[in-house]
């Protein structure tokens, strides 16, 4: 043979071992114990049930859910008649609106969150402004960008629409006369408006996704179920999410959120300064005549751990809560301000991990392949699931 | 302008000059880190140009007239409490990199050659401007603080360009630098001997850290916990009993305990501010708005005042 053509064969054999180490399927190693738990920790199924509020006595009352579902769609809280909650909380788009930021009579400043399974979040907004779901229901209504309405308008609306009358004085008792209100009972009237869209919202929950099935056929040791369910991609993409890719740091629990904040080292939306987050977040709720201790609060107790514990300081620089990634089928653009198209954009973001513009980036470069990258899309993909609604908990007995 | 820079380049260069060039504050680079010294306070800065350089971080000269955020994180508490205000003039001083706060003091007409002006104000966590260039060219940033109680004023001046296409005469002179100390190294034969000292150098650092560690722990106080649902949850506010004592075990009471902690590993501290909210008796103290948010290595932290003193005892967690 000449020494050309055994070159080149030797050539085509490094190029075949390359490739068969590239690509070749390679055994699954099986889940260990250990992993399994962590799987368990994850999967829907250890969704304990929602925790009370005493800060809303109506909270799981189902005609107060009622009550909010109808205020939730209804367009005449606002300026122009024509925005709702539902106007960026879209239901077919999981109640977010598609948007990089949320449009109603203006551009608001984020991106809208979902609402689905929010009720377990001891804080609401990008930044944690509001300590409860009632609180932040009652903030957009007031936005200038948002529904651009008024406490005394929602008063006006409530009195004078016969059924909505009935509604509010069955739940809370009398309103105030017309011409009689006094601030602080428009106020009360505003804060139940607010208590009875919570009850809706309190309904809303993610339902079973592929991946808790297969947690399910895992724990029940269904290795057909599993394969039928996962596939190579999804498993190791799940295995990459659980150990090396460090998304549990953050994203654990069944909801696959802590419900905390962090910073990511986000980059800023374009023409816009850096967001703060929640270092001013925090600051805004322990402002709030709406938060948890305040005199529109149920809890008589005002036992409220949230607020009396609150982190306050510098390492809240430009730290926004960790959304739950239950919620990502349909909810694209993502991030505080949808600065991400795609999930491949979320995750090269985490892969690259650069300096945070402002305050520290907690997340560690990965350093992933692009088959790694793939895989963890793959698996983060088998979290769809469809939107569930629930039977309020005092609903439950009927 | 290439005169200025060489000159620039060689004053920077041999140490010289920072303190005469810049002596009413400035931006200037220490330890790879861009800081901006307003009179003695100080705040770590960078600018962004995100629509064309992502995240890349600049000191001072901008590749392109486009959108620019100015960032300014405080290396001192007191400028979280004074006014800030920020102004952008084109460089008319004639100076440019050595224009200095006299020279923008003879200027007639500040506002006329204003580009940007942020109003003042106090800003507690992280100060942040934004302008969009529309041209190149040279101009000198000015950022004043106002101490609130006696009206002082602190002012820095930054001379800076936009448009700054090249890495001007740096990788020049520092290829130079490191040619002429390697051949030394080299020629002296002190190559090896370099880096053997360095690494015996590491050595003691390291072990002068586990020194300081171990004292933490190994405090003279005892401090133990029980929770009450036995092991520590992630994810849900709890509160611990904390059970102090002496070194033969006698309870401590009566002791002001804070408590702090945090994850060495990912760089945080808690996602709560727990608190002793009751000491019981015994020795035995209430630890209030417990909440971890991950698992991983936690450490807590208990500081305990005592009449005798203060002694800081160290609970390490794997959650």
């Amino acid at each position: 043979m000449s020494r050309s053509k055994v070159s080149v064969l030797a050539l085509l054999c490094g190029a075949l071992i390359i490739a068969y180490w590239q690509f070749w399927p390679k055994a699954i190693p099986g889940w260990t114990a250990e992993e399994v738990e962590v799987l368990r920790s994850l999967s829907l199924s250890s969704l304990q049930d929602l925790p009370p509020n005493p800060s809303n006595a109506v909270a799981d009352n189902p005609l107060a859910a009622e009550f909010g579902s109808r205020l939730f769609f209804d367009t005449r809280l606002s300026a122009n008649n024509g925005i709702s909650c539902a106007t960026c909380h879209q239901p077919i788009r999981r109640f977010t609106d598609g948007l990089q930021k949320g449009q109603a009579i203006g551009t608001t400043d984020r991106n809208t969150p979902s609402i689905v399974g929010v009720a377990y979040s001891p804080w609401q907004f990008w930044d944690g402004r509001r300590d409860s779901l009632w609180s932040q229901a009652l903030a957009p209504i007031e936005d200038a960008r948002e529904h651009a309405f008024n406490r005394e308008q929602v008063r006006s609306l409530v009195t004078d629409d016969a059924q909505y009358r009935e509604y509010y004085e069955s739940l809370f008792g009398r309103l105030p006369e017309p011409g009689r209100a006094d601030a602080h009972s428009t106020n009360v009237v505003f804060a139940n408006i607010g208590k009875a869209i919570e009850a809706f919202e309190r309904t809303i929950m993610p339902g079973e996704s592929r991946f808790d099935r297969y947690v399910a056929a895992l724990v029940n040791g269904d290795v057909e179920r599993q394969e039928e369910l996962f596939s190579d991609d999804e498993v190791r993409g799940l295995r990459l999410f659980i150990s090396d890719a460090n998304c549990t740091q953050c994203h654990n629990g069944p909801l696959l959120t802590n419900h905390e904040f962090h910073n990511t080292g986000v980059i800023s939306f374009p023409g816009d300064i850096p967001d703060k987050g929640r270092v001013a977040g925090v600051r805004e709720v322990m402002l709030d005549e709406f938060n948890c201790k305040g005199e529109y609060s149920d809890d008589d107790k005002r036992s409220c751990d949230e607020l009396e514990f609150a982190r306050t300081d510098a390492t809240l620089i430009g730290a926004f809560k960790t959304p739950s990634l239950r919620n990502l089928e349909n909810t694209a653009p993502f991030m505080h301000k949808g600065q991400f198209a795609t999930l491949a954009d979320v995750l090269e973001n985490y892969n690259v991990a650069a300096d945070a513009m402002i305050g520290h980036n907690e997340a560690k470069p990965l350093g992933f392949s692009q088959r790694q990258l793939d895989q963890l899309e793959a698996f983060l993909r088998t979290l769809a699931a469809p939107v569930q609604m629930m039977a309020t908990r005092e609903g439950q007995g009927d | 302008m290439i005169v200025h820079r060489i000159v620039a380049i060689f004053l920077l260069f041999f140490g010289l000059g920072h303190s005469d060039a810049w002596a009413h504050g400035g931006v200037v680079e220490e330890d790879d880190l861009c800081v901006i010294k307003v009179n003695y306070l100080r705040a770590h800065f960078k600018v962004y140009q995100p629509a064309v350089r992502g995240l890349e971080q600049f000191c001072e000269d901008l590749p392109a007239a486009t959108q620019s955020i100015f960032v300014m994180e405080y290396q001192h508490d007191s400028l979280s409490e004074m006014e800030v205000d920020f102004r952008i003039i084109r460089d008319v001083t004639g100076k440019g990199r050595f224009a200095r706060l006299e020279d923008v003091e003879q200027i007639a007409d500040i506002e006329g050659v204003t580009v940007f002006y942020q109003e003042p104000v106090v800003e507690p966590d992280v100060y942040l401007v934004s302008h969009e260039f529309v041209e190149e060219g040279d101009f000198v940033g000015i950022v004043s603080a106002r101490q609130l109680q006696t009206g002082k004023l602190y002012t820095a001046v930054f001379p800076f360009e936009v448009g700054f296409t090249g890495l001007g005469y740096w990788p020049f002179f520092v290829g130079l630098l490191v040619l002429l100390q390697v051949q030394y190294l080299y020629m002296s034969g002190r190559f090896g001997k370099w880096f053997g000292g360095n690494s015996g150098a590491a050595t003691l650092l390291v072990i002068g850290l586990c020194f300081a560690i171990s004292d933490v722990s190994a405090s003279e106080l005892r401090v133990s916990f029980t929770a009450p649902d036995g092991q520590p949850r992630i994810n849900q506010m709890h509160s611990w009993i904390l059970h102090i004592a002496d070194e033969s075990g006698r309870a401590v009471e009566g002791a002001r305990v804070e408590v702090d902690g945090g994850m060495p590993e990912h760089d945080h501290g808690l996602p709560t501010k727990p608190r002793v909210t009751e000491e019981l008796g015994g020795g035995d103290y209430k630890l209030e708005g417990l909440r971890f948010h991950m698992s991983g290595y936690c450490e807590i932290l208990i500081r305990v005042a005592t009449e005798s003193g203060t002694t800081v005892a160290m609970i390490p967690l794997q959650l």
